[in-house]
């Protein structure tokens, strides 16, 4: 057999864990990366052309971005399998993208039974024969680290950013986490970056009331975790000086909960008894959790037409009567104007700041 | 001289001004049509508004802006506050009925429910995707049946047995009262149909999962239609309140926040003879291409937003 190429990878922008995705295709599988380009306007307007027009919108959000990896110099693909819909969207997204005239090679995670070990090391080989499946599974490792950390960083950033007293340095230090996570390239550069942003960010005077406004986030788990894809709501309420909190994130729903959810089912019982989507459990669990801390407020993030958060709704329905806990329910789609957004955001700031007042 | 507060709703479909004195009375109002052109209805405004107001005993010492317009307005007027629809409402309604328990408010364009407890917000929901059953609905349903839009409530409350008419989304709503008058329903029971989908389509979407208790305050420009409000009191089986100055409620919230704010800026009528106009820049920073809007007083650019990042504040 003749030398194999080597592949140039690449996966839909999400979040900011395209530097994880670029940590273990470069340091654990042997491959070369492509990065997306961030999302805008253009990934949008590609996906939703291309798109059937009831999908939900992290499917267009996908497909934009896909095809802009393509056109970035990407020859493979890789999509993930999922609990939801999304289990499906592999096979479509592929399609959609061979009817256009895209060539590439498309790795779906959907067609491997994710449950075997034996599994992992057949996807391994097919990304890279040559890999070393010792070292892949040592590198591997050190991607979910950084995925670890980039999750601790932003829990933390979103958490104070909104009452940083100086002007902008604590924006500045995440950014410069972000940058050490994106460019590292060994578990050193890893654990350095880490420890620096953790540094940066804790030397930053704060300017907090004792008291500050609380606000949870849950819901869906690609619209409430991408900043890009809900115009940003985070910043936007950190700004207003709120701390902002979400549980919601690649290590407490995979990483830490990746073979069920039963411990936090325990404490919901009498709400929901089994699984109703893939983030239900954890998104009711939280929700909980947060009216039983005396938070302010929640926001509940779906994109249209998702179906397992909308189930969820009536259970928050019922948590916010149990605990008069006021929740703000916004569905997105493909739109990228935020100006009914902010109408909503501060209406719901006022709410909660009148009311933490008189209650 | 005595201090005075302008408070400016510009909606969708109408701009709403008031200028109110300490105590909240109300020293000149109007209600305008916005005709798609925010700028130039709200200098109608301030030239009607002028008419009624008495210069000699009062001036006005801070302006308030809301409604979808109000950041714009906001800048045309040198608004010392520039508030939400939603907070202004509530705020309007809580000062003048401070025992309200539930707000029920249909716009033009919006509709909102707003739960109260104690004088304060604790709830609110507002329509998200969709406009259906709002203002919109109702006048351009009006229209087929060949009637103004304030006629809707007279003809509804004539109306003995109203038509059943599907009230999930306005498009099906649509082709069945088509069908019901092409079965020779009368028009007032259709009307009155009509009005019923609306009650029920704001109970069964904004007001979905929400607990309304009475004292209930409906306002908005639908709550001027008679016949949403018999549908509502009876779908809710308790009395509903309509404000004479329902229509104007965000106005007076936004007058009234103006007051309690610590902007100071005194008003000036002039601008309803000045020149402004607004541009939209593209910003080619990057391939999200920001539409920026940039605001001109006659040659000077007085203000600009849209751009998400500092790249497009270079753009003008």
């Amino acid at each position: 057999m003749a030398e194999a190429k080597m592949r140039n990878v690449s996966f839909p922008r999400y979040a900011e864990y395209n530097c994880a995705f670029k940590y273990i295709v470069e340091q654990a599988l042997g491959c070369k990366y492509v990065m997306p380009p961030v999302l805008t306007k253009r990934t949008m307007e590609l996906g939703t052309k291309y798109s059937p027009d009831f999908v939900c919108t992290p499917f267009k959000t996908m497909l934009g971005s896909m095809i802009e990896a393509l056109e970035a110099g990407a020859d493979t693909l890789l999509m993930t399998h999922g609990l939801c819909r999304l289990g499906y969207y592999g096979e479509l997204l592929e399609q959609i993208l061979r009817d256009l005239g895209y060539q590439f090679d498309f790795i779906n995670l959907s067609e491997y039974d994710m449950g075997k070990k034996k599994e992992y090391l057949r996807i391994v080989k097919r990304f890279n024969p040559k890999a070393n499946p010792a070292r892949f599974l040592a590198r591997f490792m050190e991607g979910l680290r950084m995925t670890e950390y980039v999750d601790e960083i932003t829990c933390e950033y979103y958490k104070n950013c909104g009452f940083d007293a100086t002007d902008g340095q604590y924006k500045q230090a995440y950014q410069d986490f972000l940058t050490a996570m994106y460019t590292a390239q060994a578990r050193a550069d890893v654990e350095a970056g880490y420890r620096a942003a953790k540094r940066a960010m804790q030397s930053v005077p704060l300017d907090k009331p004792q008291r500050p406004l609380r606000v949870g986030i849950v819901g869906e788990f690609y619209t409430a975790m991408d900043a890009f894809s809900n115009l940003e709501l985070e910043q936007k309420l950190a700004d207003m000086r709120v701390e902002v909190h979400r549980w919601m994130n690649v290590t407490n729903q995979f990483l830490r909960y990746g073979s069920g959810q039963k411990n936090l089912r325990v404490k919901i019982q009498d709400l929901c008894r089994y699984d109703m989507g893939p983030t239900s459990t954890a998104n009711i669990w939280y929700a909980r959790e947060c009216a039983e801390r005396g938070y302010d407020g929640l926001v509940h993030i779906k994109s249209a037409t998702c179906t397992p958060e909308i189930d969820v709704m009536p259970v928050l329905q019922n948590i916010s009567a149990d605990y008069k806990i006021p929740v703000l329910y916004l569905t997105y789609d493909a739109q990228t104007s935020d100006v009914g957004l902010m109408t909503r955001l501060e209406a719901f700031y006022d709410m909660i700041e009148m009311r933490k007042k008189v209650l | 001289m005595e201090h005075a507060y302008l408070g400016i709703d510009v909606g969708s479909i109408s701009t709403k001004g008031v200028i109110i004195d300490k105590k909240n009375n109300i020293l000149a109002s109007r209600y305008i049509w916005t005709q798609g052109d925010p700028i130039g209805a709200v200098k109608e405004l301030v030239r009607l508004l002028e008419e009624q107001f008495d210069k000699e005993s009062y001036k006005i010492v801070a302006t308030g802006t809301t409604g979808s317009a109000r950041k714009l307005v906001g800048t045309i007027l040198g608004a010392t506050m520039v508030k939400n629809e939603i907070t202004a409402h509530a705020v309007g309604t809580t000062t003048f009925y401070p025992e309200v328990r539930t707000i029920l408010e249909i716009g033009g364009q919006d509709s909102k429910i707003i739960l109260v407890e104690n004088g304060v917000a604790v709830d609110y929901a507002m329509n998200t995707l969709c406009a259906a059953g709002t203002g919109a609905f109702l006048s351009s349903q009006a229209k087929r049946l060949g009637i103004e839009v304030e006629e809707i409530g007279e003809y509804a409350l004539r109306s003995t047995h109203p038509t059943q008419i599907a009230a999930r989304c306005t498009v099906f709503a649509e082709s069945d009262l088509v069908h019901k008058i092409q079965m020779g329903h009368p028009r007032e029971d259709i009307i009155a149909g009509v009005c019923n989908a609306v009650a029920a389509n704001y109970l069964n979407n904004v007001g979905k999962g929400k607990k309304i208790i009475s004292p209930v305050v409906f306002q908005g420009g639908v709550s001027k239609n008679q016949g949403v409000v018999a549908a509502f009191e009876r779908t809710l089986g308790c009395k509903v309140i309509v404000d004479p100055n329902g229509h104007l409620m965000g106005a007076l919230g936004v007058a009234i926040l103006a007051r309690r704010g610590s902007g100071r800026r005194e008003f000036d009528f002039a601008v309803e003879n000045m020149e402004f106009r607004t541009r939209e820049a593209g910003c080619g920073g990057c391939s999200n291409h920001c539409e920026i809007i940039c605001v001109y007083r006659g040659d000077e650019l007085i203000d600009s937003w849209g751009n998400r990042c500092e790249r497009g504040a270079r753009v003008h």
